[in-house]
């Protein structure tokens, strides 16, 4: 997997799935989710600010709330290269990694709000679970994921690798040109 | 090994799981309606599988919008209608009723079984023993296409409800009290085991109502004593039925929860008797038995929605439909009625309901300032002839 570099924008512990995507924004046309993202936090203009590759690194029980799927497609649209919390609500982390959205957990987000200043440049390296701050050198290990998680990202999320699988067994037939 | 732990252990053909670990299990069935299916089919297109993985496995049901409340939803209908002539899958469009009480009907929850439904009340197929996960679009089209789910093994919870309900308390009553007890995040990725005599005594309907709000406690799977042993489990928590008085979760949230008499006199403009929660035959022998020879306050327009079409029927055989109409109730035809805010008895901002569903956030049955007082069809029939909240147990014409 590729090393996602960006700059940090930080959150805080309970971070809602309508912070992250307000529900007024759930209507909107799939491709404009992204001017959503994070309206409904303490970041409101983050769509102006993020750049591609950007981090985000939050606290406890991040994407609680609501199960919808828009709100990680919003992150991940507007340009989010991946999310470090403390923890995850498993839906969104679940959701988040479907769509190819790197959501990994690490025990030492405390540290790096301590150590990291809003807008620092890092580095996530998902091969071997580590966050790098590139000013200072430093490195914070990040937690694995599990195989499972890991194959989704590695195919770029679980349509591609549910693609693959299935042509490796020969079942795959390409009907997107079908409108249903 | 719990018994969550057991039936996922046994699906997964593992000699022992624990909780945290993350493995492919079998799904034995795939379920969706016409607001989520649509999404769902659309990534199911996008992955290119040659066929479903098994087509007797996965059913939709048209329940949201029934018949359609706009252009739209009516486009949706038809996108399962013809992914179910395309791939055989089963489809529910008659009017068959809300997914959850369709599915439970048609004999589609088995004890032991692994559901995945695109929906958040999912969890109501625990009543039957079944494991049922809440998905996203994405994952239910993966599904859809492998037949397998990756899922993490959740920490169980066991609460245990010992003795009888008084009555006028219902299986509603409890499941509000515990989620006012435990909070909307209380058990957020957790699976709840509902055990204990009260439960396990309960009828099928009963057990669905509390599945059903499983998820109004941020629980990951709702889970009812089935009998077997539930092995041992770190967080548990007993209540005393017969300490329960009657509840009612005020607005915005189904875990702002009050007694009913902390509220009583609060006028209401609507009544709503429906939904996966509270719209089966035994909720509406309650409310009907309320409003027999009564009728319902100027101040109400009562809607009355029965769970499916079987339902409808036993309304009528057992004279209930007359009872309903002569009171004054509108009654709808099975599906989800105005429960999530599309149709049919939708709120404006100066209303107030007391309606049986799940869920009163702020703008789910219409406005957003609409307030939604959620309680048993006991609080919401008497409350509909008085045209304010009312406790029960001050009204003795009618012995639960
Ligand atoms: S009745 Fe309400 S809660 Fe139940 S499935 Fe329909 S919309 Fe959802």
């Amino acid at each position: 997997m590729e090393k996602i570099k960006g700059r940090v924008f930080f959150l805080g512990d309970n971070i809602d799935t309508d912070q992250i995507l307000p529900g007024y924004a759930m209507s909107v046309p799939l491709n404009e989710l992204k001017k959503y993202a994070l309206k409904g936090s303490q970041i409101p203009d983050f769509a102006e600010k993020v750049s591609p590759g950007d981090v985000i690194i939050g606290g406890k029980n991040f994407g609680c709330g609501s199960s919808r799927e828009q709100a990680p497609v919003a992150l991940k649209d507007s340009g989010v290269g991946a999310v470090v919390a403390a923890t995850f609500a498993m839906i969104f982390r679940k959701n988040s990694v479907n769509i190819g959205l790197p959501a990994i957990s690490s025990g030492c987000t405390e540290r790096m709000k301590e150590e990291i200043d809003e807008g620092d440049y890092v580095e996530v390296d998902l091969e071997s679970g580590t966050l790098l701050h590139l000013e200072s050198g430093r490195t914070y290990p990040l937690n694995k994921f599990s195989e499972p998680a890991s194959a989704t990202l590695k195919a770029g999320g679980l349509i591609d690798r549910v693609r693959n699988i299935l042509r490796e067994r020969g079942e795959l037939i390409d009907r997107r040109e079908t409108q249903y | 090994m719990n018994i969550i732990e057991q039936i996922i252990a046994q699906k997964a053909g593992r000699k022992k799981v624990k909780a945290g670990d993350e493995l492919s299990v079998p799904v034995d069935l795939v379920l969706a309606h016409d607001v989520t299916g649509p999404m769902a089919i659309e990534q199911f297109n996008k992955i290119g599988a040659a066929r479903v993985y098994d087509k007797d496995k996965v059913a939709f049901v048209i329940d949201h919008n029934i018949p359609s409340s706009s252009v739209d939803s009516r486009r949706q209908h038809n996108i399962l209608r013809d992914f179910h002539r395309q791939t055989g899958v089963k489809l529910y469009q008659r009017g068959e009723g809300v997914i959850h009480q369709v599915a439970a009907e048609e004999g589609l929850y088995k004890k032991g079984d692994i559901v995945v439904g695109a929906d958040s009340h999912t969890c109501t197929a625990g009543a039957f023993g079944a494991i049922a996960i809440p998905v996203g679009a994405t994952e239910l089209a993966a599904v859809m296409a492998l037949g397998t789910i990756d899922m993490e093994v959740p920490h169980a919870f066991l609460i245990k409800v010992e003795g009888t309900l008084r009555p006028g308390v219902y299986a509603k009553d409890l499941i509000l009290y515990i989620i006012g007890k435990f909070g909307a995040h209380g058990f957020t990725d957790k699976a709840v085991i509902f055990s204990g005599d009260a439960i396990v005594n309960m009828s099928f309907e009963e057990k669905m109502t509390i599945a059903n709000m499983a998820i109004e406690a941020g629980a990951m799977i709702g889970y009812v004593d089935q009998g077997e042993p539930i092995g041992a489990i770190a967080g548990t928590c007993v209540i005393q039925a017969s300490d329960l008085e009657p509840q009612i979760a005020c607005p915005y949230s189904p875990d702002n929860v009050k007694l009913v008499k902390e509220v009583e006199g609060t006028p209401i403009t609507q009544v709503v008797i429906g939904s996966c929660t509270n719209g089966r035959i035994s909720d509406l022998e309650i409310a009907a038995g309320v409003l027999k020879d009564k009728s319902i306050s100027d101040a109400v327009t009562m809607i009355v929605i029965p769970a499916s079409k079987r339902i409808a029927e036993q309304m009528e055989q057992k004279n209930l439909t007359k009872i309903f109409r002569d009171a004054g109730a509108i009654i709808a035809n099975p599906g989800c009625g105005p429960c999530f805010g599309a149709h049919q008895g939708l709120l404006s901002a100066e209303d107030t309901a007391v309606s049986t569903t799940n869920r009163n956030f702020p703008g789910r049955m219409g406005h957003k300032e609409a307030k939604v007082y959620l309680a048993s069809p006991r609080v919401a029939a008497e409350s509909a002839i008085a045209g304010s909240i009312v406790d029960p147990k001050n009204v003795t014409s009618w012995e639960g």
